[in-house]
């Protein structure tokens, strides 16, 4: 993926998420995040993304 | 808090009335540019550059005061040089290659323009926008023959037809019309012109705002560009530092949501602000505000540049986001396009046609810059709960994922490509050439020796682009067959400025006939060039064509099609 992708794919998922309104936002980023689990298709890497991304959010 | 004024003063102007008949101006002209802006005075230069005389049209009494345009990009500086106003500009302008984004406290990307051995210019220098103004008008005065400023002078109505327009004119001395035969409307983003056309810019607006501020303050910090998202000092908000020249900065702030513009514009309100952010980058001299504003990101743009016999550049064309610095040098780029193309049309070298590639070729470039700035402000002034969620998610975990770092870039300006412009020469073997400007994109900088009149000297690929059409010619010792001479001369003869440049392998002593000596030996690589091989180059930079083993008509033949739309 480029940098170029990269963006793209993030405007995409800012603009789906803009139209699906602030109350439903959670629920479609978990759906996001059961379909990227499941494409992911490696539970060690996985386990390991649910790690980082949740590193430091306590502060 | 007091004021401070800019370091800087600016020679006033009068309003001069020309020989009137019954209040018309006496002499029709065949350019009219209205406003003296950056753009406008870089048509008058470009214009100049191919002996076509110009008269500019000015409100003001002086180059501008106040918070403007601050960045100039290499791709403009190289523009600027042809028009003979760089010295300033590299003596004054402050050079830099990168800047820092920071989260919270901790840096969280470190960016670089494209800066390497190869290039004769700086990615980018900072000016304020007077000297911008001040460097080109000087000049502009240096032609004093071939460009007539009218300082002190409004246009109150424009009657355009199929020959020209008569423009109405107003100014302390009293008013005036004037006859031309062509208009262009460089009046800014709240152009006269466009507004008595009856024409509308489209595209989005956003709702996010900025203040700006400039102010003085004395720091030996380096010049880079500085980024602060959610810093400790101004929390939830987003702050952007630039340093300018004799000790003035450039300090941008987001508003909080719901936040009321004309309230946070008082000094009362900017100062505190201020303060706590050059308390936070440990800034410890005095200093003074000099200049605030409120700024509100556009992504706008004319559906066309040409109606009839005006033609729009710069922000009366379209308004570009601020984020990127698009603003100004696409202006400038919209300028160097423009003037040889009008020029040429003046001096009967070709059809009106070409002019309508100025639209083409620069409504394309306006949707490629609106594209990018459109990503940096979705990043600055998030425009939704979604993109303000993302850019947390992105910032937080920059820190430790390298990957993400991309999305906090701020896209700055580069040259666009003119792709599917309809002068470019297609390729007549795609994918002959590995490497090398496509046609339609600008010359890539690469170092060489130029050997005239038997002395050599260090020079670079961009110094050889000039008001003309220039052929580089790629041989293994700097000879060329007669044929492209003979071409040479046809072309000349036909009074179009055209050149051939030998571009040679190896250095030629023995020869007192002129050739560039690939020095390095990088540029037959960069270029993807083998003896034999032709770029043809615009007298903008861009590339119209090129051809292995090319024959002298295809260079004709690519000119001729260029100019005959």
């Amino acid at each position: 993926m480029t940098d170029s992708d990269l963006d793209i794919v993030y405007t995409r998922l800012c603009k789906t998420m803009t139209q699906l309104g602030e109350p439903n936002a959670s629920f479609f980023l978990a759906r996001f995040a059961m379909l990227a689990i499941d494409a992911i298709d490696d539970p060690a890497v996985a386990l390991n993304l649910i790690d980082d991304a949740s590193e430091g959010m306590s502060e | 808090m007091e004021f401070k004024t800019y370091p800087f003063t600016a020679q006033k102007y009068t309003a001069k009335i020309p020989m009137l008949d019954n209040g018309i101006e006496l002499e029709r002209h065949a350019v009219t540019i209205v406003g003296g802006g950056p753009v406008g005075l870089a048509v008058a230069l470009g214009l100049a550059n191919h002996g076509v005389p110009s008269v500019l049209i000015e409100a003001d009494d002086s180059v501008c005061y106040g918070s403007r345009a601050i960045c100039i990009s290499r791709r403009s500086l190289e523009i600027i040089e042809r028009l003979g106003a760089v010295a300033g500009f590299l003596k004054t302008g402050l050079p830099w290659t990168g800047g820092r984004s920071f989260y919270r406290d901790t840096e969280v990307l470190h960016f670089k323009m494209p800066q390497d051995e190869n290039q004769k210019l700086p990615p980018m220098v900072n000016l304020a926008q007077y000297h911008i103004e001040q460097f080109l008008l000087d000049a502009a005065e240096k032609k004093a023959d071939l460009i007539d400023i009218r300082w002190q002078t409004r246009v109150t109505a424009i009657d355009s037809h199929t020959k020209g327009a008569t423009l109405t004119l107003a100014t302390s001395e009293g008013d005036y019309s004037l006859n031309t035969d062509w208009v262009v409307a460089c009046d800014g983003g709240r152009s006269t012109i466009r507004e008595a056309l009856g024409l509308q810019l489209k595209g989005t607006s956003y709702e996010g705002r900025y203040v700006i501020v400039d102010i003085e303050l004395e720091s030996d910090r380096p010049t880079e560009r500085l980024a602060y998202f959610d810093p400790p000092s101004n929390p939830g908000s987003t702050v952007l530092v630039h340093k300018q020249p004799d000790n003035v900065w450039r300090i941008d702030y987001q508003l909080r949501d719901g936040e009321d513009p004309e309230q946070a514009v008082k000094p009362e309100n900017v100062t505190p602000r201020v303060q706590n952010l050059l308390d936070m980058m440990g800034e410890r001299a005095a200093w003074a505000p000099i200049w605030i504003t409120i700024y509100k990101a556009n992504a706008l743009t004319l559906e066309s540049y040409r109606h009839g016999r005006v033609l729009f550049g710069g922000d009366a064309a379209h308004l570009v986001p601020i984020f990127g610095v698009r603003g100004a040098n696409s202006g400038i780029d919209d300028a160097d396009n423009l003037a040889w193309k009008l020029a040429f049309v003046l001096q009967g070298l070709a059809s009106e046609g070409l002019l309508d590639s100025y639209s083409a070729e620069r409504v394309f470039a306006a949707h490629e810059n609106l594209s990018y700035g459109t990503k940096s402000t979705e990043f600055m002034a998030p425009p939704s709960f979604a993109f303000e969620l993302m850019r947390k998610a992105v910032l937080s975990l920059a820190i430790r994922h390298e990957r993400v770092r991309s999305l906090i870039n701020p896209r700055q300006t580069s040259a666009i490509t003119y792709t599917a412009s309809p002068l470019n020469a297609a390729e007549t073997t795609p994918g002959a050439f590995t490497a090398g400007p496509a046609p339609g994109a600008v010359l890539s900088e690469c170092p060489l020796t130029t050997v005239e009149g038997g002395n050599a000297r260090e020079a670079h690929l961009t110094d050889l682009v000039r008001p003309r059409f220039t052929a580089l010619y790629f041989s293994e010792n700097g000879s060329v067959p007669a044929e492209f001479f003979a071409l040479e001369e046809t072309l000349q003869g036909e009074k179009l400025p055209f050149k051939l440049i030998p571009v040679s392998a190896r250095l030629h002593p023995e020869t007192y006939s002129d050739h560039h000596w690939d020095h390095t030996g990088r540029l037959f690589v960069m270029y993807g060039a083998k003896p034999g091989s032709v770029y043809l180059v615009r007298p903008d930079g861009h590339v119209l064509g090129r051809w292995h083993a090319a024959v002298a008509a295809d260079i004709a033949a690519a000119i001729h099609h260029a100019l005959h739309t």
